[in-house]
């Protein structure tokens, strides 16, 4: 076993409130499968067989016992959970498996929904026998109106700066646009060896990683880091550059670690691996003659899809694009076998219809999600929309542009236009409802 | 006749009018004949530096043919310092035949200080009706400027008239021998616009900073190149001559491009780089250039600009290229025994005498070379003689100089015209010898006027009555020692340095300014913020090193702890042990931890004394003498090695009343909560003090009785 998968789960999608009231994000139906079904498919189609899922014992829980959220892999699962409130950051979480860590791991986040090839970030890991290997992709603009939000979405939100070199694949340079208050500062001996840096500022990071065991062993030494993405890959990028006499000791003290424990198989070779880049005439830079690499220990490298699809369903606007284009990942019939739909409705071809749904006459459908066991009466249109699971949309209903969260009831003649409809809400007939803030929406009905 | 066919004539046929117009109008060029600086002193007080022979053609030549090569039609030759010279030498080359595609017209006047005195001098005869080419009289190069021009064109379209200035760069990595050190910039520029952002010379920096302002121009997609080399050629707007003229504290380039990326917004103007990957193109700003580019001459990296190209077309100037890459002029007679290894160019007449052995050297015409010499990346120019049993490494000699017998050039000796050497005599390393006197030079530098290129020959008598050092010179030489350190008017040393900067800067100096930040940077990752205990502690500390410096009275110390303790909300007990805690590692502080057990007692005990009423001030319960004990303890827990001292910093803290003995024998009895803490009051000194105390006591209370 090269690589252990871990599964980071155990998110509360702080970002989108508005769906997370009720459903934990891993849960969240995109395109009717829970939201975690797509980084564990990832995984299993490049062969994994088992992965480490950390997640909190409510989705344990509903994993377990909810028909509508089965999980449909093959892969074993060893489900760790962690304490919801407990604060635990990704680092936190990866310190606390580390006991399961034999290998080198990679780790994915549950709201990732991407058609990446992960041998891509998988082969710069081997060939540079890389510390950190990662995935990003050019950001997507969101073209969906997001129900609520009115306009466009503003630019407010800061960047993040991400420096590869002149090959695009190692990673030299990592910050957040707030943390650069004096302007993007460089040392002169990094652009020495790295003549030709690209500042790229549209990417986002998809939160999976390759990292070295020791990585692991490290953060189980340096309790400080809590996060992945916030602290331990900016430090590794900035550790770097740093001469090997001062600081990696931590990372080679747990290299020689490594060499001691004739147990695992990356350590027994990690010598000869550097016999070989000793003798061999390769290097991987141009320019001036100093060995390969320039004779640093850590190396972080990243891909970056320049096409396809990569999500993070972390805001609302992201999760409204992911289930217009989940469909696109697999191909499965639109219509669910066991639902019940009526020959005199239409429903569109990029539409999803879940399973025991029952679809009324002179209905019609289109661009849109219906859940498990929905029930849409007739002359209802939906377009544009999302509707959970347990659903039910009374007669001569207009849903257009919104999110009806699970169990809701939407009361005859409805006209809902860009609004988001909490779990378990009932919408009054005939009301007539637009833009509405959906948190407002979501009050009014459980008051 | 140019080797390189003119483009500039066959420009096609533009099918909209306006267009053909513009591409009609013959393509104009600024050439600055004069550096502006004294780089190349004392060569260039008998020869302006653009005429300085490099492959025996004076530089200039190069600068032209490359104009011409690239399509320039009409050319502006601006000289200052020895104009007639400049000008002698254009008006008997090819540029000024009839037949010439170039028009050449010479400019001078003694009142150019700078390129921007230049410009705007461009600007005021409204010599410029377009576009033009700005390059020095000092740049060699092959670069095919014509896709530059025309992106640059384009982009003027476009935008109109936004993009002032199309910089011509060549891709060097760094380590490059044709990179020039003190032209070492950092470029960052938008991906997608080929627009500079930011422009900085490196040199003596070490971290590089680039504000945020530059990256908010919408793209998403920035380099930062450091693999650039600046050729010193530009493509300008007819705009850049005005705004020289609107700014008169623009001098060089370099404040030209600084000024209009600052004033970017405001202006509007922008300027863009043209890269290319396999051009040659370099100035020749000091000698270390001086020295890579002729080497590359001879290897050919100018191609088609080669030395036996003669394409200045001068009657006897040709020569013969065999393998190896020696060439070799007219009439040059090798003696027995001699060898050329590999990139020898030898002029016309030369002759050199049996078993010789010369590499990587370029010689002038009509030299002549004794027996048995050896020369090794030697530039020897017209008119030298070498006498037999010399020895030249990596060194410049003038037209006219004679190396006598037996004499050795060590790496980076100048020879100025007409100097004579030796015999029997080494020269150090970096040793510049001319026949001007260098004083000469200082009495110059009360005029303000830092050409290259000034007259100063109203001095001469005076120096005819110095007389020549034989020591320095040998017994029958003539010519005078420069120091390079001499000038101390200058602020920058390397004003002075001939040969520029040693291309491989100090690995060291690097390396610790990383371990240094690496520190920082690992303080930071440990501990992401200090925590408001620790910067009391630190601020603590910082108070008291001032009251020992500045004298300050107890009492205001205790009223700036007070202060602090209420800025970083810090509770009374930790006021007092951190107090004790700063006060006992004050000698480690300051004096590094390698103390022995005496010398830190020693330091220490003053101090105690000294601060004693800051003591006194916070220790005043019963329960704040144990809290302070503890302090102590907890301290000489950590410094194992000190336990020793314990007894006698008890000592002098109940001396000094700061502590009670009740308090110390109540410490001594209850407070021990571990092994180690018994184990520490099972340290012989400590039990005699504590029984000391008590017996102490015993008598005081009979005394009492």
């Amino acid at each position: 076993m090269e690589l252990q998968a871990v599964l980071m789960a155990a998110g509360g999608g702080s970002r989108m409130m508005d769906l997370t009231y009720n459903t934990p994000k891993p849960l969240l139906p995109v395109g009717n499968k829970p939201l975690i079904w797509y980084p564990l498919n990832l995984l299993e189609r490049v062969g994994f067989e088992e992965v480490i899922v950390i997640t909190t014992k409510e989705v344990q829980k509903m994993i377990s016992t909810d028909p509508k959220v089965k999980l449909d892999v093959k892969m074993k699962l060893d489900l760790v959970c962690i304490q919801e409130d407990a604060d635990m950051g990704t680092a936190d979480a990866l310190r606390h498996i580390q006991q399961k860590v034999k290998t080198d791991v990679l780790v994915v986040s549950c709201d990732l929904i991407t058609d990446a090839a992960l041998h891509e970030v998988v082969d710069l890991f081997r060939a540079h026998n890389a510390t950190l290997s990662m995935l990003m992709s050019k950001a997507h603009e969101f073209t969906e109106t997001v129900p609520g939000q009115k306009g466009k979405k503003k630019t407010g939100e800061q960047r993040d700066f991400v420096g590869v070199d002149g090959t695009g694949k190692r990673l030299l340079f990592m910050a957040n646009e707030a943390d650069l208050d004096e302007g993007v500062v460089i040392r002169k001996s990094i652009m020495r060896k790295h003549p030709r840096m690209h500042i790229k500022t549209g990417l986002v990071d998809a939160h999976l990683y390759c990292l070295k065991k020791s990585v692991v062993d490290f953060l189980a030494d340096n309790k400080s880091i809590s996060s992945i993405r916030g602290e331990l890959v900016p430090y590794l990028v900035r550790k770097q550059f740093s001469k090997s006499t001062n600081s990696p000791k931590v990372i080679d003290e747990t290299h020689q670690n490594l060499k001691k424990n004739d147990s695992n198989i990356s350590s027994r070779d990690e010598e000869l691996l550097h016999l070989t880049q000793e003798r061999s005439c390769w290097n991987d830079h141009r320019g001036d003659m100093s060995d390969a690499y320039h004779g640093g220990r850590l190396r972080c490298y990243v891909h970056i899809m320049d096409e396809g699809i990569c999500y993070r369903v972390n805001t609302l606007a992201a999760y409204i694009e992911a289930n217009r284009l989940a469909p696109k990942l697999f191909d499965e019939p639109a219509v669910h076998p066991s639902a019940v739909v009526s020959e005199r409705c239409l429903i569109g071809a990029d539409s999803i219809i879940g399973a025991s749904c029952q679809i009324s006459d002179k209905t019609s459908i289109k661009r849109s999600t219906i859940g498990v066991s929905t029930t849409v009466r007739e002359k209802v249109k939906v377009t544009n929309s999302i509707i959970m699971h347990g659903v039910t949309i009374e007669e001569g209903c207009n849903i257009q542009g919104s999110v009806i969260c699970s169990n809701a009831v939407i009361g005859r003649g409805a006209d809902i236009k860009y609004c988001l409809v909490g779990s378990a809400q009932r919408i009054e007939p005939d009301g007539e409802h637009t833009t509405a803030s959906p948190h407002l929406m979501s009050k009014a009905c459980s008051a | 006749m140019g080797l390189v066919a003119s483009r500039g004539g066959k420009q096609k046929k533009g099918n909209v009018t306006s267009e053909q117009e513009e591409e009609e109008q013959p393509l104009q060029a600024v050439l600055v004949a004069d550096s502006f600086n004294r780089r190349f002193f004392p060569i260039s007080k008998d020869q302006p530096r653009a005429l300085l022979p490099l492959g025996n053609v004076a530089m200039i030549d190069y600068t032209l043919e490359f104009l011409t090569s690239t399509g320039v039609q009409e050319t502006f030759v601006f000289c200052c310092w020895m104009s007639n010279k400049i000008k002698d030498h254009l008006l008997k080359s090819k540029w000024c035949r009839p037949t010439s595609p170039n028009v050449v017209h010479i400019i001078t006047s003694d009142l150019y200080r700078s390129l921007g005195d230049v410009l705007r001098d461009v600007d005021a005869k409204n010599l410029v009706r377009n576009d033009f080419i700005l390059v020095y009289g000092d740049v060699v190069s092959n670069i095919d400027v014509s896709q530059a021009l025309q992106e640059h064109r384009h982009r003027r379209k476009v935008d109109k008239n936004i993009s002032v200035m199309t910089m011509v760069f060549k891709e060097s990595s760094p380590g490059h021998k044709s990179r020039c050190e003190e032209d070492d910039v950092i470029v960052a520029m938008d991906s997608k616009s080929k627009r500079v952002l930011h422009y900085q010379k490196t040199q003596g920096l070490k971290k590089l900073q680039f504000p945020m302002n530059i990256f908010q121009h919408g793209s998403d997609e920035f380099e930062i190149r450091h693999d650039l080399l600046d050729c010193h050629i530009s493509i300008c707007s007819p705009q850049v001559a005005e705004l020289f003229t609107d700014n008169f504290d623009y001098q060089t380039r370099n404040d030209f491009v600084r000024g209009i990326l600052v004033n970017e917004e405001i202006l509007g103007n922008q300027i863009h780089l043209y890269v290319t990957q396999d051009g040659y193109g370099a100035r020749v700003s000091n000698l270390q250039m001086y020295d890579s580019v002729s080497s590359d001459m001879v290897r050919r990296w100018v191609y088609p600009l080669t030395p036996e190209a003669n394409f200045t077309d001068q009657q006897g100037q040709g020569c013969t290229h065999s393998r190896h890459n020696v060439y070799r002029g007219a009439e040059v007679s090798l003696g027995h025994g001699s060898q050329m290894e590999e990139n020898v160019l030898i002029g016309r007449d030369t002759s050199i005498g049996a078993n010789c052995h010369i590499s990587n050297s370029v010689i002038g015409n009509n030299c002549t070379i004794g027996d048995n010499v050896v020369l090794d990346r030697a530039h020897m120019w017209n008119n030298v003689h070498i006498s037999s049993n010399v020895e030249i490494h990596q060194s410049v000699v003038c037209d006219g100089a004679v190396v006598k017998e037996a004499v050795r050039l060590n790496k980076q000796c100048v020879l100025a015209y007409n100097v004579v050497i030796g015999p029997n005599l080494s020269l150090p390393e970096g040793t510049v010898v001319s026949m001007h006197h260098p004083e000469e030079e200082e009495e110059d530098d009360d005029d303000e006027f830092l050409s290259d290129d000034q007259e100063v020959g109203h001095s001469k008598d005076k120096t005819r009555q110095k007389a020549f050092n034989p020591a320095e010179v040998g017994p029958e030489g003539k010519g005078y020692i420069w120091k390079a350190s001499m000038n101390d008017t200058e602020d920058e040393e390397l004003a002075q340095c001939l040969w520029g900067l040693v291309l491989n800067p100090d690995p060291e100096s690097d390396s610790e300014s990383e371990a240094s930040e690496e520190s920082q940077d690992r303080s930071r990752s440990v501990s992401p913020e200090i925590d408001d205990v620790n910067a009391f502690q630190l601020e603590v500390l910082g108070t008291l090193q001032r009251g020992l410096e500045e004298n300050i009275v107890c009492d205001n110390l205790v009223l700036e702890i007070n202060s602090l303790k209420y800025a970083y909300n810090i509770t009374l007990k930790e006021v007092m042990q951190i107090l004790t805690r700063v006060v006992l590692e004050y000698p480690f502080q300051q004096q590094g931890t390698q103390l022995t057990t005496l010398q830190y007692t020693g330091s220490l005990l003053p101090l105690l004394k000294t601060w004693s009423p800051v003591f006194k001030n916070y220790i005043k319960r019963a329960q704040d003498h144990l809290d302070c004990l503890s302090a102590v303890e907890e301290l000489f827990l950590e410094q194992d090695t000190h336990q020793t001292a314990m007894v006698k910093v008890l000592m002098k803290m109940y001396q000094l009343e700061i502590l009670e003995e009740e308090a110390i024998l109540k410490w001594f009895s209850t407070g021990a909560t571990n092994d180690k803490s018994r184990q520490l009051r099972k340290n012989q000194g400590l039990q005699k003090f504590i029984q000391w105390l008590k017996e102490a006591e015993d008598e005081s209370s009979e005394e009492g009785e």
